[in-house]
C-alpha cells in the first residue's frame, strides 16, 4: 500500500485526483494497480513494449528509483510515490545544415589506395574514417605517433590539445617534433608535421590545458578521446568526462621500459576508475620526468592506441574493450588483464555519486596553489652554497641522486648518497656538522632533508632546485638533463 | 519569462509555467541544472519540479508547460527538444538573439517523441 501523487497533466485520467491510495509492496506494482483502475494513464507512462517511457521519472519519497531498485523498489504503508516528467532539451541538432555527403578526390584515391584494396576497409571504411572526429589530448610522447598516424591513416578531424612547447629533452620521443621546433608551440610544430603527412586532415588546435571547465566543452565535438596525457589528474579529468560525455576514451600509459593500452568508458565497458578507484599519494608514481622512460617505449603504446582508435571507426576486429594489455620491452613481452566495468564504480557504476567534473587536482592530493615560492624552512639557494664553498665555511653537502645521475654532472665538493641508502649510511653523518643536501630537483633531498631530521640530525638544509638550479645559476657549463 | 531568460543569455534559461484551465498565470524561472555547456542545452532539476508541482497544487494552480530560451536561434522546436520532451505539457520556446527577446512559439510534442505540432500562442 502506498500514497501515489498524479502529476497535474494526468489528473484528467484519474478522476481529477491528485493523488490515490493504491495496492503494492513494489512500485512497479503500485504503478499497475494505478494503470489497472485508470486505463487512460497506460499509453501516458508505459511505451508499446511495456517499459515506462523516458520521459517519466519515479520518485519514492525523495528518492529517484532509477538510483534505488528500479520497479522492483520496495514500498510500504506512509510511503509517497511521484511520478515526475523529466524535462530537457536545447536549440542544438537542428540548425546546423545537414553535413554533405562525403567523397573521395582523385588524389585522395591515389593516396589511401592500401586502405582502399583491403575489404575491411575499402571505400566505406576510408569514408568512415574521413567522417571521423578523434580528440587527442596531449601532443608529447604518446600523441607523437598517434598524431602522425592517425594524420596519415585519413582521420577527417583531429583535435589536439596541448599548451606546451618543445625543449630538446622532448626530441628523444616525441618524433613528431624536430631539433628545429625547439621552442615552438607543440601545438602549430605537431601540426605542421602531421599536415604535411596528409593535407587533407582537418585540425583543431585548443592551446590550453584540459581543466574541469573546458573539458566537456572541448570533447563534446569529438566522437573518440585519445589520452596521451602523463599525470593522474587529467587521466581522471579524461576519464570522467568520457563517461559523462559517452565518448569512448583509448588510454595509454608508459614508464621506464613497460607500458599498458585499453578502452575505457565504452558504452557498457569498464573505465579508469573501475580498475583505479583512487589515485596514488602524490610522488609515489615517478613522472617520466622523473624515473625517465625508454624513447621507444611510447611509439609501441602509442600506436596500439592508434590501432584501437582506426578500428573503432571502421567497426572492425575485437576492440581491446574490457582487456588491458601490459607491455614490457626488455622482456619483449604482452601480457593481458581482463577488467570489468565496476557496478559500485562512482562515475559509470550502477548509482554514480560524480555526476559532474570535480576539482581533480584536489583529488590526486596535489596542492592548488604551489606554495613554492614561498621558501621551505631550511631551503638554501645553490648561490649561497656557492658562497660558502668560495669562504671556506665548514659543511657537507651530499647529493642523494643515483650513481648513473652523478656520472651525467656533479658538483665536485659533494659526497654521493642515494637517497636510499641513506638509512644504511647515515653513521658516515655526523650530527654536529652542517649538512646540505640535493638532488636534480630538490624533490628528493627534501625528502633527505626531512629523514636526517627525523633521525635527530639539526643542521640540515636542501639546496632549493637542486642541480639544475646550479647549473642555471652557479655554473652554466654543467649539462642539464 | 523574457527577463529570466534575457538574464541567462548566452546560457539557455528555462522554467515552468502555471495557471489553470490553459491560462498561464505565472511564470516560475528556474536553474537550469545541465552540467555541461549551457549555450545550447538545458536540463530542469526533477526535484525543482516536484516541488513547484507541490506548492501550485497547494495554491489551486497547474503546471501547464515549460519555457526555455533558444540563444542567437530561432524558437524552432529542435531534435533535442523533441528527444527529451514530455507530451503532458505545452512548450513555449523564446528566441533570445544578442540578449534581447525576439519572438516565442509554443508546441505540444507527442508521445513518441517524434512530433510537436505549433500551438497558437494567445496574449491576454
Amino acid at each position: 500500500m502506498a500514497k501515489i501523487l498524479i502529476p497535474t497533466p494526468l489528473r484528467q485520467y484519474a478522476d481529477k485526483q491528485d493523488s490515490v491510495q493504491l495496492a503494492g509492496s513494489t512500485v512497479g506494482e503500485v504503478l499497475k494497480s494505478l494503470t489497472g483502475q485508470y486505463s487512460e494513464l497506460r499509453r501516458h507512462l508505459y511505451n508499446d513494449e511495456g517499459k515506462l517511457r523516458s520521459f517519466v521519472n519515479v520518485y519514492v519519497n525523495d528518492e529517484d528509483i532509477r538510483y534505488l531498485n528500479k520497479e522492483a523498489t520496495p514500498v510500504t504503508d506512509g510511503d509517497t510515490v511521484s511520478i515526475v516528467p523529466s524535462i530537457a532539451g536545447g536549440s542544438a541538432g537542428v540548425q546546423s545544415p545537414p553535413a554533405p555527403p562525403l567523397t573521395l578526390s582523385k588524389d585522395e584515391i591515389l593516396r589511401y589506395s592500401r586502405h582502399l584494396i583491403m575489404p575491411e576497409v575499402g571505400m566505406e571504411g576510408q569514408l568512415k574514417l574521413k567522417g571521423a572526429k578523434v580528440a587527442l589530448i596531449g601532443t608529447g610522447g604518446l600523441g607523437a605517433p598517434l598524431g602522425m598516424y592517425l594524420a596519415a591513416a585519413g582521420i577527417g578531424r583531429i583535435g589536439l590539445v596541448d599548451f606546451d612547447v618543445v625543449d630538446f629533452t622532448n626530441l628523444q620521443r616525441q618524433v613528431i617534433h624536430g631539433t628545429k621546433d625547439v621552442g615552438k608551440k607543440k601545438l602549430d610544430s605537431a601540426a605542421e608535421t602531421m599536415l604535411d603527412i596528409n593535407p587533407y586532415v582537418e585540425i583543431d588546435r585548443h592551446e590550453t590545458a584540459l581543466t574541469s571547465e573546458n573539458a566537456l566543452d572541448i570533447l563534446k565535438d569529438y566522437d573518440i578521446v585519445v589520452d596521451g596525457t602523463d599525470n593522474f589528474p587529467t587521466r581522471y579529468l579524461v576519464n570522467d568526462a568520457c563517461v559523462l560525455l559517452g565518448k569512448p576514451n583509448v588510454y595509454g600509459s608508459i614508464f621506464r621500459f613497460e607500458g599498458q593500452a585499453t578502452i575505457f568508458a565504452y558504452p557498457g565497458g569498464p573505465c579508469y576508475r573501475c580498475l583505479y578507484s583512487e589515485p596514488p599519494p602524490p610522488g609515489l608514481v615517478p613522472s617520466c620526468a622523473e624515473g625517465g622512460v625508454l624513447g621507444i617505449l611510447p611509439g609501441t603504446i602509442g600506436l596500439i592506441q592508434a590501432t584501437e582508435t582506426v578500428k573503432l571507426i571502421l567497426g572492425i576486429g575485437e576492440p581491446l574493450i574490457g582487456r588491458l594489455v601490459l607491455y614490457d620491452a626488455l622482456a619483449m613481452r604482452f601480457r593481458e588483464l581482463k577488467l570489468r566495468r565496476n557496478p559500485e564504480c562512482p562515475v559509470c557504476g550502477d548509482h554514480p555519486t560524480i555526476t559532474k567534473l570535480i576539482d581533480y587536482q584536489e583529488f590526486c592530493g596535489i596542492p592548488n596553489q604551489p606554495h613554492q615560492e614561498a621558501p621551505m624552512e631550511g631551503d638554501i639557494d645553490p648561490v649561497e652554497v656557492k658562497t660558502k664553498i668560495d669562504h671556506g665555511d665548514r659543511f657537507v653537502l651530499i647529493d642523494v641522486r643515483e650513481p648513473h645521475e652523478y656520472q651525467i654532472c656533479n658538483i665536485p665538493q659533494a659526497k654521493l648518497i642515494p637517497l636510499g641508502d641513506l638509512p644504511k649510511r647515515v653513521n658516515e653523518l655526523n650530527s654536529a656538522d652542517e649538512i646540505i643536501a640535493h638532488c636534480k630537483s630538490g624533490m628528493r633531498s627534501a625528502k633527505a632533508v626531512e629523514f636526517l631530521k627525523q633521525a635527530g640530525f639539526k643542521k640540515v638544509r636542501n639546496m632549493k632546485g637542486g642541480i639544475l638550479a646550479w647549473s642555471d645559476k652557479v655554473d652554466p657549463s654543467l649539462p642539464k638533463y | 519569462m523574457v527577463s529570466h531568460v534575457e538574464k541567462t543569455f548566452p546560457k539557455e534559461g528555462c522554467g515552468l509555467m502555471i495557471g489553470s484551465d490553459g491560462l498561464v498565470q505565472e511564470a516560475v524561472p528556474l536553474p537550469n541544472t545541465y552540467t555541461g555547456p549551457q549555450e545550447d542545452f538545458f536540463v530542469i532539476d526533477p526535484q525543482d519540479l516536484h516541488r513547484v508541482d507541490r506548492e501550485s497544487r497547494d495554491r489551486g494552480l497547474d503546471v501547464l508547460g515549460v519555457f526555455h530560451s533558444h540563444p542567437n536561434c530561432d524558437a524552432y522546436f529542435s531534435k533535442r527538444d523533441l528527444q527529451h520532451s514530455c507530451p503532458w505539457f505545452s512548450y513555449v520556446v523564446l528566441s533570445i538573439k544578442n540578449g534581447r527577446f525576439d519572438h516565442a512559439n509554443s508546441y505540444r510534442p507527442d508521445f513518441d517523441q517524434t512530433e510537436a505540432p505549433k500551438e497558437e500562442l494567445t496574449y491576454g
